[in-house]
């Protein structure tokens, strides 16, 4: 039987199909070699190996899902983005290495307290997980605030959607923002679940792209909430 | 110059490095000057799954001399050290612990084990 590892821990898979969300955001499938299946806690990502010139650089992409022996990663277009570059090179077939899973940005168990998820772009990828894992069984109400640049880039709608519509403790809020997307968050969050009310017991998760996840996490600490009911993610 | 000393957990050979802080970035993944970075750009292997990046704990490193000597912590780093196997009193994430002084003496050791790490032990 062939190695499902090389040495060291590194994954062997190839690239299975890719799907084009937009104009510049992607998913890529990869099955694992000899049908191996990869344990994740949702939210979890993988290393991926991306050999640039004369070295081999990592980088960590969420896991979107997994079906038996296929994975799904999501990433978008970055200027200047060299690893995820060579990812948008890569076609059916295509081997790809990575190590992982990694990370303890992760929800493992149905919230037993009400939880918010925030999430923006491709930040949607370890959330989704998170929410299919949540409704394994009863749990508490979850609310998912999900901004995007425009409709376009409001990923896994349908599927969203449609948990929605199943689980009457999941409600689902798309935000639609040109311009500083980080300031409509914060004015957001500041307006539901800190000006709004003097509850303090929630718990929050929230994956982004730069410094605009880091002042909703001081927003919601210095209104009150717990440091640890505070997750985040910042890309 | 300053010193950066390397002690190994798992019973590899102390490694020495000296450097200039101003000739940073010697690597590209964690913070400049980042002891990750430093290692790195000097051939030493240190684990960075999220690509030096605070998003995982894989470069935990212990302090043992010189913790005056790097950059002060800030939340997220102390968020994700909340969470690393084995934390102690002078633990820090290589990728975000910077050095700039140029007559620093630091010396670290690389645990055995990480949480990140530990979920590895797939091959078999």
């Amino acid at each position: 039987m062939a190695e499902v590892t090389s040495p060291r821990g590194i994954w062997l898979s190839v690239v299975n199909r890719i799907v084009d969300h937009n104009d510049d955001t992607r998913s890529i499938f990869l099955q694992m070699r000899e049908g191996a299946q990869l344990e994740f806690i949702p939210g979890q990502f993988i290393s991926i190996l991306i050999p640039l010139g004369d070295e081999v650089r990592r980088r960590a992409y969420s896991i979107v899902s997994r079906h038996g022996d296929i994975l799904e990663i999501c990433f978008n277009q970055v200027v200047g983005g060299r690893g995820v570059g060579w990812l948008f090179e890569r076609a059916p077939g295509d081997a790809v290495e990575f190590m992982g899973p990694f990370g303890n940005f992760t929800l493992d168990t149905p919230p037993q307290v009400e939880t918010i998820l925030i999430a923006e772009g491709t930040a949607i990828a370890p959330i989704l997980p998170m929410l299919h894992g949540a409704q394994s069984s009863a749990h508490a109400p979850v609310f998912l605030l999900y901004a995007a640049t425009d409709s376009a880039h409001v990923l896994y709608r349908s599927d969203l959607e449609a948990l929605a519509s199943r689980d009457a403790n999941f409600r689902l809020e798309t935000l639609i923002a040109e311009g500083d997307i980080y300031e409509r968050l914060h004015n957001e969050v500041n307006r539901r679940w800190v000006s709004a009310d003097g509850n303090r017991a929630r718990q929050f998760y929230i994956c982004g792209v730069g410094k605009g996840v880091v002042k909703i996490r001081d927003l919601l600490r210095g209104s009150g909430y717990q440091r640890r009911a505070v997750h985040y993610e910042q890309w | 110059m300053a010193k950066l000393r390397i002690k190994f957990e798992n019973g590899d050979p102390d490694r020495l490095i000296e450097f200039n802080p101003a000739d940073a970035p010697f690597h590209h993944d964690g913070r400049p000057g980042s002891i990750l970075d430093i290692l790195l750009g000097h051939k030493i292997h240190l684990e960075h799954a999220c690509g030096g990046n605070c998003a995982c704990t894989t470069c935990h490193v212990v302090i043992k001399e010189g913790m005056s000597k790097l950059s002060e912590a800030e939340e997220s780093e102390e968020d994700m050290l909340d969470k690393a196997p084995g934390l102690t009193p002078t633990s820090r994430l290589g990728c975000q612990a910077v050095v700039t002084d140029p007559d620093a003496e630091i010396t670290v050791v690389i645990p055995r084990f990480t949480i990140n790490l530990a979920s590895e032990s797939h091959d078999g």
